[in-house]
């Protein structure tokens, strides 16, 4: 399968749209995930807790399977491949591995949300939970940055599958 | 991904993992031993349950 110019700048339009979009959505939880964690004022803490919630299922986890999913289209469709660069190995990697840990995360997110709406949090209650909460925005800040850099410099390095595969398309081009 | 990617002829291509594929994945193999240390001797951040 091979895409045809248009469809190829839709599909990396679409890539980079969500993927950045992820981005900025994971950065705006952190920002609600430190104020729920270090707010004095009652309302803030609740407020963030039900923000974070919705934040997380209806923008955070659409954006991160869209955005893995037009970052397939995009290798599987272009002469990049799959498993032929070790930069868009790793970029795939990483983002399957935020998106499974984002998944696992939303459990105890909606239920501090839960715990949030029914009562008023003090500073000790589910601290555990609130500080895993930022720390996990944190490294997941992190791992986009990462795969926002690689996306850019797409630092060369073909894997031992890929220079297989190209001396096998050579060979096979050779009279 | 709108570039063509680099043709397979220079010698980095050729020798095999490039340097900075080991050093991402030395940092990957320390951070993944360091969450593992924090959370096995109870110094991680809390656990879901907390």
């Amino acid at each position: 399968m091979t895409l045809r110019p248009g469809q190829r700048k839709f599909t990396l339009t679409a890539h980079v749209t969500f993927s950045v979009g992820w981005l900025g959505a994971v950065a705006g939880f952190l920002v609600l995930a430190v104020a729920g964690l270090t707010s004095q004022n009652a309302q803030t803490v609740r407020a963030a807790y039900l923000s974070m919630e919705l934040t997380g299922w209806y923008l955070i986890v659409p954006l991160s399977v869209a955005s893995l999913l037009t970052g397939l289209i995009q290798s599987l469709g272009t002469t990049w491949g799959l498993f032929r660069h070790y930069w868009v190995l790793i970029k795939l990697l990483m983002n399957l591995l935020a998106s499974v840990l984002l998944l696992l995360h939303m459990q105890p997110i909606s239920r501090i949300a839960a715990v949030a709406a029914a009562t008023t949090l003090s500073n000790t209650d589910l601290r555990g939970v609130r500080i895993q909460l930022v720390a996990d925005a944190g490294a997941a800040l992190a791992l986009l940055l990462v795969a926002v850099a690689l996306s850019v410099y797409k630092p060369r390095g073909w894997t031992r599958y890929g220079r297989r595969k190209q001396r096998e398309e050579r060979a096979a081009l050779q009279p | 991904m709108t570039d063509v990617p680099p043709p397979l002829n220079s010698d980095d291509d050729i020798a095999g993992t490039p340097r900075w594929v080991k050093v991402f994945g030395i940092i990957v193999i320390i951070l993944v031993v360091l969450f593992a240390i924090l959370h096995l001797t109870g110094h991680g951040l809390g656990g879901h349950a907390s």
